[in-house]
């Protein structure tokens, strides 16, 4: 892959030391997809000044020093590594191997409040709407607040619409849902997202050097289990499939 | 090198380790966080000869008071404070030497600012979260200054034959910043959501605002008029600088912190530059706050001569220090910046590689 499949880029500066990368397309897919794509290429050949980035679902804020480099320098940084750069997983070091999780989650009444509004929705059984998620192959996109991992995949009949009044304390755990995406509530705090379920892995370890094992382009599966085989399974920090602690 | 305790015999409402913030975390979904004034921040570290990031303690009202059991070298900055050493006043943004056993006690005053720095020569012993001391409330990790807790220092420092109240120490160009009774000023470059409300440019130019008391780390809430967008465009999740000011649905004005998190749905009609960002982290509930519009340019030119003031800063407390034979900061100083910026140098091959 030599070019990107997304095309051109829009660079638009935001305040005076950050600017905001957005692709447009009218395909709501392509916009996300390839936002995904340009960021990870981005990383992988950051330019100097560069401080750090943030993730949105159709953008990319790109965060600068301005006494180190200029507006003009990244955006031109960006509009040539959206058009030339190799993408990381093919350049001679390589993207880190994509890691792959099975996460266990207890998909019933009270993990999963919104289970049977979501199926009402769908005009499915809420049995089938756990079926549909277990079945999904999700793709983890971003890191969003907090670190939890937002992920992209849900195959269900047409997009879950968020919450018209957003609940105000999800239980860590907690796997949401809205549109095709899924995200894991890592703390207890709000959401406007539909939550379906809970795992008792521990996502998010503050005590631990590295808080997550997890990373973008990791791929994560979602396994039914009951109360007691969770209870069993304990809430032990969350890692990917063949490894240990 | 040794270990001193400092005894904590008082805090703030709220009284916490801090630093200047993460780096590089925000592309894993953790703000950059860290001291709301970053520069009251950093010039409380480079008068004790310290580098810029060092672990240092923020305090928020109240009063935070400390004993060491040795001789330290610290200094206070932020908001307008009285500082006392054993019951006698000293001089804040300005280094101090505590004799073992004194209580120094740190008074903010609230009508001015809302934070005080605290900075000591040598590393305080603190947790850290991805590399940084500052707290982050989202992620459980509280970084709270406990009273009747002894933090423990490491320092080299081994004390200057001097009384406490003789004159200063050294006449160091601190750069001091104004925390005036009148309205502040912030200057506000422009973004792109200023074009979907006709008219918002004059009305925030010409309105005073008022920090609510709903304010916090994530924003400053502010009471004054808005004005709201016309057309309901979908706006979906997306990053935003330190410094957004975005308009809500409900009928006032925030500005985004150090510890905001992804934006939807509301318009975003500038972003405070970058030399206003420390004054702003220092505007409590009361403060009047104008907002200037500016271009990019004028504004980097304030935020350079800002930094040219700290850099001055820098060089004359590395030779005072020096001067005096402990580590100078510059060594420190030149370390922690390798270390900050070493993941850039491995991947800053950008420009050549791609060209050829």
């Amino acid at each position: 892959m030599t070019t990107a499949q997304y095309g051109a880029i829009t660079v638009e500066p935001f305040g005076d030391s950050a600017v905001m990368v957005t692709i447009p397309h009218a395909d709501q897919a392509i916009r996300r997809s390839g936002i995904v794509a340009f960021r990870e290429r981005f990383l992988a050949h950051r330019p100097h000044g560069v401080l750090d980035v943030v993730s949105g679902l159709e953008s990319l804020l790109i965060e600068f020093d301005p006494l180190r480099t200029a507006l003009q320098h990244v955006e031109y940084a960006a509009r040539l590594l959206a058009k030339w750069a190799p993408a990381p997983s093919d350049g001679p070091d390589g993207a880190r191997a994509v890691r792959k999780f099975a996460i266990p989650v207890v998909f019933d009444d009270e993990t999963g409040p919104d289970l049977a509004s979501v199926a009402d929705d769908m005009g499915l059984a809420p049995a089938e709407v756990v079926e549909a998620i277990a079945e999904s192959s999700f793709t983890i996109s971003l890191l969003g607040a907090a670190m939890a991992p937002m992920m992209d995949g849900l195959k269900v009949p047409r997009p879950v619409r968020r919450l018209a009044e957003p609940r105000t304390d999800v239980a860590p755990g907690a796997i949401m849902i809205a549109g095709t995406n899924a995200i894991i509530q890592p703390f207890p705090g709000p959401t406007g997202w539909r939550v379906v379920g809970r795992t008792p892995r521990t996502i998010v370890d503050i005590s631990r050097p590295d808080p997550v094992s997890f990373g973008t382009g990791d791929i994560v599966r979602f396994v039914p289990v009951t109360r007691d085989e969770a209870a069993v399974l304990g809430a032990g920090f969350l890692l990917p499939l063949g490894e240990s602690v | 090198m040794k270990t001193v305790a400092l005894e904590i015999t008082s805090t703030g409402w709220i009284t916490t380790f801090q630093d200047l913030g993460r780096r590089d975390t925000e592309r894993r979904g953790v703000p950059t966080g860290g001291a709301a004034d970053q520069h009251s921040a950093a010039v409380a570290n480079l008068l004790v000869g310290n580098p810029r990031g060092a672990t240092l303690i923020e305090n928020l009202g109240g009063e935070l008071a400390l004993v060491p059991d040795a001789d330290v070298l610290l200094a206070v900055t932020g908001d307008a404070s009285r500082v006392t050493v054993g019951g006698g006043p000293v001089e804040s943004w300005s280094p101090l030497v505590v004799p073992a056993g004194h209580e120094v006690r740190i008074h903010g005053d609230l009508s001015r600012g809302t934070r005080t720095y605290l900075a000591v020569n040598g590393a305080l012993t603190a947790d850290t979260l991805l590399g940084s001391a500052a707290p982050d409330a989202r992620m459980g990790f509280g970084q709270t200054v406990v009273r009747g807790s002894r933090v423990l220092l490491d320092t080299e420092f081994r004390g200057f034959r001097r009384r406490l109240f003789e004159a200063p120490l050294f006449r160091l160009p601190v750069p001091v910043p104004r925390f005036d009774a009148g309205p502040w000023v912030i200057d506000v470059v422009p973004s792109h959501g200023i074009d979907t409300i006709a008219g918002i440019r004059e009305v925030i130019e010409e309105a005073t605002y008022v920090v609510t008391t709903r304010s916090n780390h994530v924003g400053l809430r502010l009471d004054g008029p808005v004005l709201h967008p016309d057309t309901d465009t979908e706006i979906v999740s997306h990053g935003v600088p330190v410094g957004a000011l975005q308009i809500p649905h409900a009928d006032e004005l925030i500005v985004l912190g150090r510890y905001r998190s992804l934006t939807a749905g509301y318009p975003i009609v500038g972003v405070a530059s970058r030399a206003s960002l420390s004054l702003l982290g220092q505007a409590g509930p009361g403060r009047e706050l104008r907002f200037r519009w500016t271009d990019s340019e004028s504004s980097l030119r304030r935020f350079a001569r800002r930094e040219a003031e700290v850099c001055a800063l820098e060089h004359a407390a590395t030779e005072a220090f020096g001067a005096l034979g402990f580590t100078a900061p510059s060594k420190t100083l030149a370390r922690d910046q390798m270390r900050m910026y070493s993941h850039l140098k491995s991947s800053s091959h950008f420009s050549h590689e791609e060209e050829r």
